[in-house]
């Protein structure tokens, strides 16, 4: 039994590292609010009870047991906390562009809690951020599921530690563009890309094939068995194959969508979450047949040219098939409303309120694996709460308090005009990044590798 | 890769005879730069034999590079050369737990034809464990003596290179005549530094190649102890890498990893939780927020020896609005906490040491007063600098406190060490005595070189940054007297070429030097004041235009083709 196979123990150390963060677990009733629970319809005059960060009790005429705060949400909306399934937030790096595959990269490694856009995500309601690798690689980084924790300064206390692994994809025209027209290797188009995906799994096929043989072969007694050279990045391709790691890939075009949706099926993989996703419209029955579903943008669009085939009925349409479909941000800004982004698929589709809610809690919850724990307000979950002033998918709605695990992180009465945890000692004004257009996280930490492709571009004007 | 002259002393702490100034020298030297004598006493001088002990009065002899004693009735031999040290206060010489002093960064090799950006050479990429920080040292470079001046004799140098540079040593900042060779192989220098346009390009990527070189590097161990017993098996690949790596995975030496903030130390520990490596964190300059991590983890600490600059708190203007005052507070209470830092370790029994790597010699003796007037005790300080650092890198049975038997590195001073008028006058490294010039005692007044103060009067070439634009021209200013007059020449806002106002309001206090002038542009007069530092005929100012904002404003002195005496 000394040949254990240190994978496990790498894994197992990591486990009892994450085991260790502590993390704050708040009590708290919420009294007469109207509750919209997304799963178990709306419930008018009812009280939401939550013991050490879980919801204990829906009900009416609650009581607060001792030492608990009972907050009066009368004439308020109460609703889940708002999960958002496409974010770059609180990471010090969004891009390792260095490579078409880098799986072996770990978000989780740069996750930066003092980043003040998380205090902002609250403040519009947003419990949970699905933190992404950026979209230049044909499969990025592993992406870090965040619970906005404000306040905590351990990166782990902010990473939901029960969330599933998760990965980020990216076809179309940010790969070939990096890799191919700005480094002069594969993939240059998107039949590149694919080669990419299959050669990338056959190859972890190869892989997991040599340590099995060699763990069976070094077990027996008087083996002479050699350890095959360890590789992360395929390591973690052979994991996507045994279906632990949920794919989430950016795409835009219906084609490329059905091509992964090829690739998958042929690997036998079927954890897999569309993102952006605008041709998604056109290919709705497959999404919704052999996927997770498709995490989009309610009306955003024509920032390059994949993306000009579009339409606002992209998320109803996809509803309407049977897809799961939920409404991200992508950004820091939009993340901030995503109760507004919600509330279009009403007036592009006609989506029900309860339609309209569960793109942006309960429908991201099933594509990042937590629904059973988060997503909406039932016993037994996450105490992840908004109290809204209005109805949330109303143009007047302003959300008044964010709870995370019964923690309350954000009170509208209580939001001090400098909200930044860490100031520079040197800078007077912190220095502010200014971005253009869309994709600017996604493609971050990849500037300079365009340099060759803008000269060229120069030279031939 | 290495020098093979190098080996003769490596791997244990040399007895210091053997590479000493004299031994090194044949009996006949042309050069005449042979001492007469190698045995120095220093009488009845104030003696700190190390840190939380008083001064004593008390004779230092040095003999064989060694000190062969300290107190007040030494016999001391015929060959003696005595210094009289009535008015000398000496301390133990300081350690640097790591400094890039003396080195010069290799020349990136070339790239080979067959490079592909997704999947470069260990080399280009920045991963050189095999290089070791000797081969890219030079006595001789003047940064030695600087950090010398200051109070330094060892130092744990650094490579310079990418995210695994190589192995640091421990030097001696003595002898040009010596290789001044204490150990090689100390340590490992990592970093989380990506390398540019090629893979691993960030900090991301830097953490998981560095899982991947480990856990690689062990099994390549096991698979050469392997095919070193059994028969009929395939060779295993063993690269310069993977060489190098292993007395890291042996836990024969530590890994020093970079970490200048909160969250670069956290990373760094996170990877020695996860592979059990020795580690030792260098280089660091927020902290206050990780002290328990950092003591839990049990790694040892090298602290970066330099104080934040202070241009944002000397920027803040007393009529600023309500909203930027409230913002101006935040930003001084951060510079408060942060030059408070290292009190905040010694209250948390940590016990550290220092890193010069990045740090202008020049500006050491400020930033530990600092952080003495910042609640750091005066023992903590001289321990971060002598008892820490050579238990840190293993030296404490030859250096780091003033006792029989142990290296003569020394410091003499004029005052106690860290008082503000306090100078060095002699350093002994190896015992070897390095003189250097002590100058008399500041006055304070608004001019003249004589009495100590800087010299500004000259011609100042100077850059200045704004929303406009860089902007360059020549600022001339005349001693007149015991004040200052001048001109200035800046690029004319309505119109092209230069301009020229007259400046105003010169003041120089210290090496703080601050002028006014008014640019007069479509109609409008704007005051513009700048105020900043000189040093060594540099000038790093800022300057705020009206109520247009602050800018940074630099100047080079001009030198005088004709020796102004």
């Amino acid at each position: 039994m000394k040949k254990v196979n240190y994978f496990l123990a790498a894994l197992l150390g990591l486990s009892i590292q994450f085991a260790s963060a502590q993390v704050k677990k708040g009590s708290v009733l919420i009294k007469n609010a109207t509750v919209l629970t997304v799963t178990e319809g709306t419930l008018e005059n009812s009280d939401v009870l939550v013991q050490d960060g879980i919801i204990k009790k829906v009900g009416h005429n609650l009581n607060a047991p001792n030492g608990v705060t009972t907050i009066d949400a009368t004439g308020k909306y109460l609703m889940p906390g708002i999960i958002d399934a496409h974010s770059h937030l609180g990471l010090d790096v969004v891009n390792e562009a260095t490579s078409p595959i880098v799986a072996e990269v770990r978000m989780k490694d740069v996750v930066n809690p003092y980043e003040v856009g998380i205090y902002r995500a609250l403040a519009g309601g947003v419990t949970i951020s699905h933190a992404m690798h950026g979209s230049a690689n044909v499969i990025g980084g592993q992406n870090a599921t965040l619970k906005h924790r404000w306040g905590s300064t351990d990166p782990a206390d902010i990473i939901m530690q029960e969330a599933p692994r998760t990965i980020k994809f990216a076809l179309g025209e940010n790969p070939t563009r990096v890799h191919g027209r700005g480094n002069g290797i594969q993939p240059r188009t998107r039949m590149g890309v694919e080669a990419i995906l299959r050669n990338g799994f056959n190859e972890a096929i190869q892989y997991k094939k040599a340590w099995t043989e060699y763990n069976a072969a070094s077990s027996q007694k008087g083996s002479t068995a050699m350890a095959p050279v360890h590789n992360e990045r395929l390591q973690i391709l052979s994991d996507i194959l045994d279906g632990k790691i949920i794919i989430h890939c950016h795409s835009y075009r219906a084609d490329e969508i059905y091509m992964l949706i090829n690739v998958a099926r042929d690997f036998g993989i079927t954890k897999l979450v569309f993102q952006h996703t605008n041709e998604g419209f056109k290919v709705a029955p497959e999404i919704a047949e052999y996927t997770m579903g498709a995490s989009v943008f309610a009306d955003w669009w024509a920032y390059k040219f994949e993306v000009y085939y579009s339409t606002a009925y992209n998320a109803a349409i996809l509803t309407e098939n049977g897809a799961i479909t939920s409404i991200n941000s992508d950004d820091a800004e939009l993340i901030r409303h995503l109760y507004h982004e919600a509330a279009k698929t009403q007036r592009y589709g006609g989506m029900t309120d309860e339609q309209a809610l569960s793109m942006i809690t309960i429908n991201p919850a099933k594509q990042l694996g937590i629904a059973d724990k988060v997503g909406s307000i039932e016993e037994g979950k996450q105490g992840d709460l908004v109290i809204f002033e209005g109805h949330p998918l109303s143009s007047y709605a302003v959300p008044q308090m964010t709870f995370v695990d019964g923690v309350k992180y954000f009170d509208i009465k209580e939001d001090a005009d400098d909200q930044r945890m860490k100031v520079s000692p040197t800078e007077m004004v912190e220095p502010v990044m200014v971005y253009g257009g869309h994709d600017s996280r996604c493609m971050q930490d990849t500037e300079h590798l365009f340099e060759t492709t803008e000269s060229l571009f120069l030279l031939n004007q | 890769m290495k020098k093979p002259l190098l080996y003769a002393g490596v791997f244990c702490i040399m007895v210091s005879g053997l590479f000493s100034y004299t031994s090194a020298q044949a009996q006949s030297d042309p050069t005449g730069k042979k001492p007469i004598t190698d045995t120095y006493a220093i009488t009845n001088a104030t003696v700190f034999t190390s840190p939380g002990q008083a001064g004593v009065k008390a004779t230092v002899l040095i003999k064989d590079g060694l000190i062969q004693g300290v107190g007040s009735n030494l016999t001391l031999p015929k060959e003696t050369k005595t210094i009289a040290g009535d008015s000398l206060f000496i301390y133990p010489g300081f350690i640097a737990g790591a400094s890039d002093v003396g080195i010069t960064r290799p020349k990136d090799p070339d790239r080979p034809d067959d490079f592909v950006s997704s999947n470069p050479p260990d080399e280009i990429a920045g991963i050189t464990p095999w290089r070791s920080a000797v081969d890219q040292f030079s006595i001789k470079d003047s940064k030695v003596d600087d950090l010398r001046k200051v109070g330094f004799t060892v130092a744990q140098i650094t490579p310079d290179g990418g995210m695994i540079a190589g192995k640091t040593a421990i030097i001696l900042l003595g002898s040009e005549n010596s290789t001044n060779l204490l150990k090689e192989n100390t340590a490992l220098a990592a970093n989380f530094r990506g390398s540019r346009g090629m893979y691993p390009g960030t900090a991301v990527g830097v953490m998981a190649k560095f899982r991947e070189v480990y856990d690689n590097t062990k099994l390549t161990s096991e698979r050469s102890q392997k095919y070193s017993t059994v028969a009929g098996l395939k060779r295993p690949e063993i690269t310069p890498t993977y060489s190098a790596m292993q007395e890291v995975t042996s836990g024969q030496i530590p890994v020093m990893f970079t970490t200048s903030s909160e969250l670069e130390i956290r990373r760094a520990i996170n990877l020695q939780k996860e592979k059990g490596f020795k580690l030792v964190l260098t280089g660091l300059e927020e902290y206050e927020g990780v002290l328990d991590v950092i003591k839990a983890s049990g790694a040892a600490v090298l602290v970066k020896l330099e104080i934040p600059d202070d241009k944002a708190i000397k920027a803040m203007k007393d009529d600023a609005s309500e909203e930027v005052k409230a913002l101006n507070a935040r930003v001084k209470k951060a510079y408060d906490d942060a030059i408070a830092q290292a009190s905040k370790l010694e209250e948390a029994g940590i016990p550290f040491a220092f890193s010069t790597v990045g740090v202008k010699s020049g500006d050491i003796m400020k930033a530990l007063q600092k952080m003495i007037e910042n609640s750091l005790s005066e023992e903590a300080a001289l321990a971060a600098l002598t008892t820490n650092p050579a238990s840190i890198l293993g030296l404490s049975k030859v250096a780091g406190s003033i006792e029989k038997g142990k290296m003569a590195n020394l410091i003499l001073s004029t005052d106690s060490l860290f008082a503000e008028d306090s100078q060095i006058k002699h350093v002994v490294v190896d015992g070897i005595i390095f003189d250097y010039e002590t100058k008399p005692k500041k006055k304070a007044s608004t001019g003249g070189n004589s009495d100590g103060s800087v010299k500004i009067d000259g011609n100042w070439e100077y850059t200045s940054e704004s929303p406009a634009g860089s902007g360059t021209g020549v600022l001339a200013i005349q001693k007149d007297g015991t004040s200052y007059t001048g001109t200035i020449t800046y690029d004319d806002p309505s119109g092209s070429g230069k301009a020229t106002a007259p400046i105003s309001n010169v003041v120089l206090d210290g090496s703080s030097l601050s002028f006014s002038f008014t640019v007069t542009a479509n109609g409008m007069e704007i005051l513009v004041n700048v105020t900043g530092e000189v040093s060594e005929g540099s000038y790093d100012a800022t300057m705020s235009v009206g109520e247009f904002g602050s800018f940074p404003f630099n100047g080079t002195l001009t030198p005088t083709l004709i020796a102004n005496k």
